[in-house]
């Protein structure tokens, strides 16, 4: 499976998705729990949807206010977020002992 | 005072425009930011949100005016600049086709290959293929000379004397003499610039073909000179020189009128290149800066003249006053000959003579000879400024010169550095799909991209050569055409300007960068290229750099 390059902010915004994984989550509630701007924040969501690791819905609202586009990791996109979050954990862990001292 | 939802407008209005000009493929993310933007708290806030979304749209819709979307929900990344290869969008070809070819049909304008080839002379020199401002042969004037000798045209044959040097020259001259005997003249004006190669027999035939004119007996002392210049045995004054030259400047002197024959030039030159359709703008100006003169006649002049002042003194000196105010008459007389522009070498004899003429006059007690003598002397200083300055603005040539040679000049380098380009992509995407079919090709964003950028580089450098050029080239043909010499002179200083290498006379620190300083063009051009190798590197290591470590 084709994976989207996975920047710092990549990985700050999928921590948000992972955290409530079914969830659907609004454009500028996301920027805010993540501090990306607009500009950085929708390529990214571009990127992952592209990848079809996210997907995508419009939600409607109260009355006389126009619908949402909401977003939301697909079961890929899951699997592909904790294997990777894993991945580094682990990593994290091994490299650990050669920066701190030598405590694991 | 800004109203408050102002900021918030404006961000909803500059939105609904990024949507209206982003691709159709990401339209839903673009309401969805719009819709967003209910949701912002704060105008300010708002006008950020909807300035950030619209970069995002607007660069979408960059992209997708040069490439296809493989995928139309979203388009490539920057880090697809290299791995991705994709069909060629035929938007993206038919703006580069359309490119390459009004290119080509400007380059089909007479006006735009000249403008080429003049912007193309600055490296004549710094290659070394020919030296500038002389009139060595090139391949115009070899095809003229074979057509000239072909049809037997003496005037060809005349036209390609004065622009060849030794032996050449004066064989051709010798030919289009026997052809027309009425082109004697020639031989003065090819005798005046390349001197070694003429024989007294052909300064002879100049005099009697013309025996008014002090040209011969100029040419005649040049010829002294060179002698004693080839001996090693230089005079520093007149009373050093041989008999020879003392009674050659003497007729000089004695001549009513003072021929260079370059109005005689210009119109024979104006009927060959229109005869023989000569393009070449340096082979119509090549006299323009040039005043006509052999080269040493302005320091015989002055030695000459001083030498007569100096007579004249001495008789002054012994009461024979008549003798000495015609020696003194004898400098005035020639420095009126030779004119306000070739005077200029001898003003100071002059000056010195129409003093020692108002002297004269006063002991003689005709004063209204003095005051004409002492207003000439007078007005000498002013005119030989306003010469001076007048051949000054004439050799440098406006600002507006200066700007359209540089144009040129860049514009020419531009069209050579894009099309190189462009034919590197050609071949490049050609070698990679494994076929020369349109719908087989397959290329990168950084090669389409080069390739569009190239082909409307191309095009734009193509017009700027074009409108740099035309007033020149439009000069030339009113010249030809009509012998109307306004902007001849421009013309010149433009064709002089354009044959200096571009950044040449220019200081970097302690290192002066001379006309012919290739070794600078040489790591110019290397440290050019290092830096767009950085950039390539650059993009490289963002595309696979190695990704984040997730936070603890």
């Amino acid at each position: 499976m084709k994976t989207p390059r996975l920047s710092p902010q990549t990985l700050r915004l999928l921590e948000r998705f992972i955290e409530r994984p079914t969830a659907w989550r609004y454009g500028y509630e996301l920027s805010r729990e993540t501090g990306l701007k607009s500009g950085t924040l929708y390529p990214i969501l571009m990127r992952l949807a592209k990848y079809s690791l996210l997907e995508t819905k419009w939600v409607a609202t109260e009355d006389g206010v126009p619908p949402r586009h909401t977003y939301r990791l697909t079961p890929n996109g899951v699997e592909l977020v904790r294997a990777t979050f894993a991945g580094e954990r682990s990593a994290l862990k091994v490299r650990r002992p050669a920066f701190s001292g030598g405590k694991a | 005072m800004i109203p408050a939802g102002f900021p918030r407008s404006i961000a909803i209005a500059l939105l609904r425009f990024a949507i209206w000009i982003a691709p159709h493929d990401t339209l839903d993310w673009g309401r969805g930011m719009l819709s967003e933007l209910n949701h912002v708290e704060g105008n300010w806030s708002a006008l950020f949100w909807s300035l950030g979304s619209a970069g995002v749209l607007a660069k979408h819709a960059l992209v997708a005016l040069i490439f296809p979307r493989a995928n139309p929900s979203i388009g490539p990344s920057a880090g697809d600049l290299f791995s991705k290869e994709r069909p060629m969008r035929k938007p993206a070809l038919a703006v580069i086709a359309s490119c390459v070819v009004a290119s080509l049909l400007l380059f089909l304008l007479p006006v735009v290959r000249q403008a080429f080839r003049v912007s193309l002379a600055q490296w004549n020199h710094i290659l070394h293929v020919q030296a500038p401002f002389t009139r060595q042969s090139d391949a115009v004037l070899k095809d003229l000379l074979r057509q000239a000798e072909r049809n037997h045209d003496a005037e060809a044959l005349a036209f390609v004397a004065l622009r060849t040097s030794g032996s050449e020259s004066a064989r051709l001259a010798d030919e289009a003499v026997r052809l027309d005997p009425n082109l004697t003249w020639v031989y003065a004006a090819a005798g005046t610039f390349y001197r070694p190669s003429f024989a007294a027999g052909r300064v002879s035939a100049l005099e009697q073909c013309d025996p008014q004119n002090a040209l011969p007996h100029l040419i005649v002392a040049e010829r002294i000179d060179l002698e004693q210049v080839d001996s090693k045995k230089i005079p520093r004054s007149a009373e050093e020189e041989p008999a020879g030259w003392r009674e050659a400047m003497a007729r000089a002197f004695q001549s009513p009128e003072l021929d260079t024959y370059l109005d005689r030039q210009k119109r024979l030159d104006r009927r060959v290149l229109a005869r023989y359709h000569v393009e070449d703008p340096f082979q119509a100006v090549s006299y323009e800066h040039w005043y006509g003169l052999p080269s040493y006649a302005s320091q015989d002049s002055s030695l000459y003249a001083e030498l007569l002042i100096k007579s004249g003194e001495s008789l002054e000196a012994r009461g024979d006053r008549k003798a000495a105010l015609a020696k003194y008459l004898a400098v005035a007389r020639f420095g009126e000959v030779m004119g306000a522009d070739r005077g200029f070498f001898m003003r100071r004899e002059l000056k010195d003579a129409y003093t020692r003429l108002e002297a004269l006059s006063q002991l003689e007690g005709n004063k209204a000879e003095a005051a004409l003598y002492a207003g000439l002397a007078g007005q000498l200083d002013k005119t030989w400024e306003s010469q001076l300055a007048s051949w000054r603005n004439s050799y440098r040539g406006s600002d507006v010169t200066h700007w359209n040679s540089l144009l040129v000049r860049l514009s020419g380098l531009l069209i050579l550095f894009f099309a190189s380009l462009l034919a590197l992509c050609v071949i490049g995407v050609m070698i990679r799909s494994h076929s020369v079919k349109l719908t087989s090709l397959r290329s990168s964003v950084l090669t389409l991209t080069l390739a569009f950028s190239s082909a409307v580089g191309v095009l734009l450098s193509s017009a700027v050569l074009f409108v740099s050029y035309w007033p020149y080239s439009h000069a030339l043909q009113r010249f030809v055409s009509a012998g109307d010499e306004f902007g001849l002179a421009e013309l010149s200083s433009f064709l002089g300007n354009s044959q200096l290498p571009l950044g040449s006379g220019l200081r970097i620190g302690s290192w002066y960068v001379e006309v012919s300083n290739v070794v600078f063009y040489f790591w110019f051009a290397v440290a050019i290229l290092c830096v767009l190798a950085l950039l390539l590197a650059i993009l490289r290591h963002f595309q696979t750099r190695p990704r984040a470590s997730i936070p603890a």
